[in-house]
């Protein structure tokens, strides 16, 4: 067990800044995901801890030691490949009793250690066969038993559940998920997926150009992005983003027909804010269009695009002038295409954000 | 008005006869490479199972009376069994020197970039380019001053030396394949980069290295101009070698040299039936990905 800092962590190939400079802590026992969309740097941060990529400047510090210069062995971690990265020649046996084997341990200790993690992870009876005779999830499951049998203080995963296919993904998911409640071992893991962030960790750490653009637990993520980078990059569908005018404390543009009420909270977060516009986000559940019953005059009037019926619920897309959004509503919605339907926008769950800089006003202070 | 379709359409051969004439084309051009490489071997078998008075009455026609004569005579009168056994020696010490020299550089150059990679690559290359008769005078004071010339190890240094530029350029390629994870993999286990080369490249060098081994035996097996130029003992010569010398002794002799040179080619056609299963083995499945 043990916790992992970064500090002014900096990745540089020849001129090319990879990571500017990067603090990240990691509690002990944690299940921390580094999440982002490809060359964000989440892969170069998990292989500089892994002592894979050399630390260009700055320090890397697991359980208190300094291990910034250390070579992989002896920096207390374990690794899950995306490839798996299993020795194709070795029978799962020898894959999993390879590490053992280099640090020349005695052959019966060699021999309980695989059979016990083999029998958790409930390989035991493949341990004769190699790696091309295994599924893909056994093959994971192999590749997690490697790594486990190192018992070590921190656990890193690279996109390990990519290369499944869906359904296997989502239960080796659940099994990652349980394994870590169990062990309880510091894990630092990362995917592009953003659902398999929400699902699996304690903290998630978004990262876009080498740079963290947020740290925090999932609903905190989901509910108080810091920006407009975070609020679209989590969350599926995404986040709908209306470039609006403030007038009269109302969000405004007059040609599309918005005229929407800023509600009270967000109303000191704009105080000092001076630009000409402001962006509106808001979730695809926190916009429904109004009970065709229900007097709606002043909600503003989108026209359907597309209903895409999910079965237990169904996503519109609609649109007024450049404003586009997709709503998640009720299996019944029925809504037609072509109509245009007046919107109602969940006051409790708007979002502002500054124009240039996409930050969230109500977080960050001007 | 319309006329009831003719069964067969005129115009419908046509087009399938358009479609099919450059296959027809091409069949025939392959057909005409094959001759024209099968010919010669061909020639060469009927050759060497006629008497040589028939050879000489018509050295195309096929065989009358077939007989095994030559091969006997070839066989016991040139002692061909030690010259099959020499060339056993010079293609597999040789070839094992040239891949055993080629290893090591040629897991560095898949790897790591060391400095000065592209002069080593532009070296190899000349080494690959130079014609066997431009080093043949070099190679020849070299092997005097050694006191290796005339001896089966100096055949054998000059091969494996010879061989080792090909030898690092196909296991180059061959060790890029290899997926860096697996080699990340051992690295975090805890391997020194020497485990990591003997306990993982190499074994999944194997294919590689047969492939290697196998072109650079059949390379020596019948390399010609070397062993006549470092070899005066007729003792130590290679089967193919030999050949020449005995086709100067008995010049109106046609049949024997050919039971020769099929005799000598036996062994190469063993080895690449065996070498091929290895070559196809696909070795990866299931390291990397589903």
């Amino acid at each position: 067990m043990a916790n992992v800092s970064l500090v002014d962590v900096e990745k540089r190939f020849g001129a090319h800044v990879v990571i500017p400079r990067l603090n990240l802590e990691i509690a002990d026992g944690s299940f921390v995901v580094l999440v982002g969309p490809s060359g964000c740097g989440k892969t170069t941060t998990l292989n500089m801890i892994a002592g894979l990529d050399p630390i260009t400047a700055g320090q890397l510090l697991i359980g208190g030691r300094d291990v910034t210069d250390m070579p992989p062995k002896d920096r207390d971690i374990a690794m899950v490949f995306q490839s798996y990265a299993l020795f194709p020649h070795m029978s799962v046996f020898d894959n999993i009793a390879f590490g053992m084997k280099i640090r020349r341990l005695a052959k019966s200790e060699i021999d309980s250690q695989v059979h016990s993690v083999a029998d958790r992870l409930r390989i035991g009876s493949l341990l004769d066969r190699l790696p091309k005779a295994l599924s893909g999830g056994q093959r994971q499951r192999v590749a997690l038993a490697r790594a486990l049998v190192r018992r070590p203080g921190v656990f890193l995963m690279d996109e390990p559940l990519s290369n499944l296919d869906a359904k296997l993904g989502i239960e080796a998911r659940s099994f990652l998920a349980k394994m870590h409640h169990e062990i309880g071992v510091t894990t630092v893991y990362v995917t592009h997926d953003q659902s398999e962030a929400m699902t699996m960790g304690d903290t998630i750490v978004v990262m876009k150009d080498g740079l963290i653009q947020q740290s925090a637990p999932p609903l905190v993520v989901y509910n108080k992005p810091a920006n407009t980078f975070v609020a679209g990059f989590i969350g599926s569908p995404a986040m709908n983003f209306l470039g609006l005018s403030i007038a009269d404390s109302k969000l405004v543009d007059p040609d599309n027909g918005f005229a929407i009420a800023i509600p009270d909270r967000l109303r000191g977060a704009l105080n000092g804010y001076e630009k000409p516009k402001v962006v509106l986000g808001v979730r695809p559940e926190a916009l429904r269009p109004a009970p065709r019953s229900a007097d709606s005059s002043g909600a503003p009037l989108l026209s359907i695009d597309v209903a895409q019926h999910l079965g237990h619920e169904t996503l519109l897309d609609a649109s007024s002038g450049p404003h586009r959004i997709v709503a998640r509503v009720g299996a019944s919605d029925d809504s037609r295409i072509g109509e245009k339907r007046p919107f109602l926008f969940d006051a409790e769950r708007m979002h502002l954000f500054d124009q240039d800089t996409g930050a969230n006003l109500a977080l960050s202070p001007i | 008005m319309s006329k009831p379709a003719p069964l067969i359409h005129p115009r419908r051969t046509l087009v399938r006869l358009r479609y099919a004439t450059p296959k027809i084309l091409a069949t025939l051009f392959a057909l005409l490479l094959a001759a024209v490489w099968i010919g010669p071997l061909a020639l060469m078998v009927m050759t060497s199972i006629k008497p040589n008075s028939e050879f000489l009455n018509g050295p195309f026609a096929l065989p009358i009376a077939p007989t095994l004569e030559p091969y006997v005579k070839v066989w016991e009168g040139l002692k061909f069994g030690v010259l099959m056994q020499n060339s056993l020696i010079y293609a597999a010490t040789g070839s094992a020197l040239a891949v055993g020299l080629a290893l090591v550089p040629a897991f560095a150059l898949s790897r790591f970039e060391p400095p000065g990679n592209r002069y080593i690559f532009a070296l190899l290359l000349t080494g690959l380019m130079l014609p066997q008769q431009t080093v043949l005078i070099p190679l020849y004071d070299m092997l005097r001053w050694l006191h290796l010339f005339d001896t089966r190890i100096g055949l054998i240094v000059v091969h494996g030396v010879y061989g080792m530029p090909s030898q690092i350029l196909i296991l180059r390629g061959f060790m890029t394949t290899i997926p860096r994870d697996i080699e990340k993999a051992a690295q975090i286990e805890g391997a020194t980069d020497f485990q990591i080369f003997t306990k993982v490249i190499l074994p999944l060098a194997v294919p590689g290295i047969v492939v290697g081994y196998t072109l650079n035996f059949i390379a020596i097996w019948k390399e010609f101009i070397f062993a006549l130029v470092f070899l005066n003992n007729e003792a130590i010569f290679p089967a193919v070698g030999m050949l020449k010398l005995n086709s100067d002794r008995y010049i109106s002799a046609f049949n024997l040299p050919s039971a020769g040179l099929v005799i000598s080619q036996i062994p190469i056609a063993i080895l690449l039936i065996l070498a091929y299963r290895w070559i196809s083995s696909g070795n990866f499945v299931g390291s990397v990905k589903g």
